[in-house]
């Protein structure tokens, strides 16, 4: 089964999981972390239970050896997710299963789209400054990142809508520029050693400024999520 | 004009870590400047960065170029709850600004070149202690017995099969490690709710060890408690000396983590087994410097005057390791 972990109010993520229907395919929310079957073993003589290790999904209880794909669409779990939860616990409550999940999808054997970091469920979590700052460093023309406390509302400015999207799926790269700022979109997924990317250039000439980059995908096109299926389906290793 | 060999210290003066750090280095003379946080409605910066990393702090009285500071030791508090700041209005002026000085210079304590102890992205694999454990056994060290859990009657078994368990918080927010009891049943539906963590309580002897550089301080604890830390009587602290294979350990934890200094939480039991069950990456060491008169502060001052060391950080490198 392929799991979509996705905020509660994310509607693309049913949208995902209904064009990939012809799959076994759920959307995990952290509201499935407040039902009761969780089931998660580590540590001296207990590898040999962890195979009776168990999720929840949509409120029902699932082997976890029958995830084969994780597509995940939270970058970290909020006081907004968990509601229910009496309004002075739920920033205790959020933190909890932001350890809990990154713990989780850490150790998952099966693909993972993106796979977490400490500082995101979702690839690693880089301020502007530093993707500006790597892909300066490979080489990669950019727009200096400049803030000052005097005028943040300007800080983390979107980019001109003008910009250019280019966006990288496991083998696929998608977006109408010049090969050279495909390559350099390689370039930067490797270096930030995420499978899934969108990067932002000045325009689509060759030579164009970087702008920024992040490691989300709106996956509204439908080849995004023909893509991203595709690297979901296939083994760890053909991934690597 | 900034001093070259600037250190850079930033956090509450009242700060004991932050102190007791501040010490030595001004009785070896060196250009240290303490961002105090609680001044940060009046710190301004700015940051620019493309291949180089440009930043000006703005304080008070001084300006500080920050491409001038040799080394950075850092233990920032959560901007909303400075003295300065708390009370102010959610969307008002002065939280924006707190919030924004924080961010920046979080952003270019990643980035920059200088010795960061310790880079906020390497602490955070603090905040989940599973996951944090998945790494320490990776490394050799023992891990006990755990189970995370939403399911009642499987903590319940667990607590059968282990006879003496404690339960303790998931994320790396500080939590009393309690045993669990009779007492606890009636309320373990309530694990339904938020996944809990379960381990087997370990008998043995607790150790505290703090790895700065390559040196290694080690600190025996004697207490009875299940957390010393809360215990109504004081936990008694000895100075002592680690086996070298434990040591090696020791810094190959804190080296795979990339952090320059880290405070382990290890235990030993009787037959000579290891476990670890925490890597703290800003370590509060000045409750076990007092108790056992180990030089934790002049360690940390040494490696904040030696400086980065040759090979320069290159921030595209692998920040975390892939677990097996």
């Amino acid at each position: 089964m392929i799991i979509i972990l996705a905020s509660r109010w994310d509607s693309t993520a049913e949208a995902v999981a209904a064009r990939w229907a012809h799959r076994s395919v759920e959307v995990m929310t952290p509201q499935d972390l407040c039902v009761s079957g969780w089931r998660q073993h580590l540590g001296a003589c207990e590898s040999d239970t962890s195979s009776s290790d168990v999720a929840v999904v949509q409120r029902r209880l699932l082997p976890q050896r029958e995830i084969t794909g994780v597509l995940t669409r939270l970058p970290w779990v909020t006081d907004g997710e968990v509601i229910e939860v009496a309004a002075h616990d739920r920033g205790y409550v959020a933190t909890e299963m932001t350890a809990f999940l990154l713990f989780w999808l850490s150790r998952l054997k099966c693909p993972v789209l993106n796979r977490p970091t400490p500082t995101c469920l979702s690839g690693p979590y880089w301020r502007a400054e530093k993707w500006v700052h790597v892909a300066a460093r490979a080489g990669i023309p950019v727009q200096a990142a400049r803030r000052d406390t005097q005028s943040e509302s300007a800080a983390n400015a979107l980019p001109p809508t003008t910009s250019v999207a280019v966006t990288v799926i496991g083998r696929h790269i998608f977006g109408d520029a010049h090969p050279e700022l495909l390559a350099q979109s390689r370039r930067l997924s490797e270096l930030a050693e995420v499978a899934l990317l969108t990067v932002r250039f000045a325009d689509a000439e060759r030579g164009a400024a970087f702008l920024g980059a992040d490691t989300f995908s709106s996956l509204d096109d439908e080849r995004f999520k023909e893509a991203a299926l595709e690297y979901l389906c296939k083994t760890p290793a053909a991934n690597q | 004009m900034t001093d070259p060999d600037t250190i850079l210290l930033w956090g509450l003066p009242s700060d004991p870590p932050i102190a007791a750090v501040a010490e030595p280095l001004r009785r070896a003379g060196c250009p240290v400047i303490l961002l105090d946080q609680d001044g940060v409605l009046d710190t301004e910066m700015t940051l620019n960065v493309a291949r180089n990393v440009e930043g000006v702090l703005y304080l008070e009285d001084e300006r500080l170029d920050l491409s001038m500071v040799k080394s950075v030791y850092l233990r920032p508090y959560d901007s909303r709850e400075l003295p300065s700041v708390a009370g102010a209005a959610e969307n008002g002026a002065a939280l924006s600004h707190a919030l924004a000085v924080q961010d920046m210079m979080l952003s270019w304590s990643e980035l920059a070149p200088a010795l960061v102890l310790n880079r906020p992205s390497h602490m955070a694999a603090n905040n989940s202690k599973p996951y944090q454990a998945l790494w320490l056994e990776s490394l050799g060290f023992k891990i006990p017995p755990t189970l995370i859990t939403t399911d009642p009657e499987a903590a319940l078994q667990f607590w059968r099969r282990h006879g003496t368990v404690i339960y303790k918080s998931v994320s790396g927010v500080r939590s009393i490690v309690s045993r669990v009891s009779d007492a606890h049943t009636a309320r373990f539906d309530d694990i339904a709710s938020c996944p809990t963590q379960f381990q087997q309580y370990i008998e043995g002897t607790e150790y505290r060890i703090h790895v700065i550089g390559d040196t290694v301080i080690a600190s025996e604890i004697l207490s009875a408690a299940d957390d010393y830390r809360y215990s109504a009587e004081p936990a008694k602290m000895l100075a002592c000396e680690l086996p070298g294979a434990v040591a090696a350990r020791c810094r190959r934890v804190a080296r795979s983590m990339k952090l320059s200094v880290a405070g382990l939480d290890c235990k030993r039991t009787r037959d000579g087994s290891w476990y670890c069950f925490e890597v703290n990456p800003s370590p509060g060491f000045t409750y076990f410097e007092q108790a056992t008169g180990q030089p934790i502060a002049d360690a940390i001052a040494q490696l904040l005057m030696a400086g980065p060391p040759a090979l320069q950080w290159d921030p595209a490198r692998r920040e975390t390791p892939r677990l097996r």
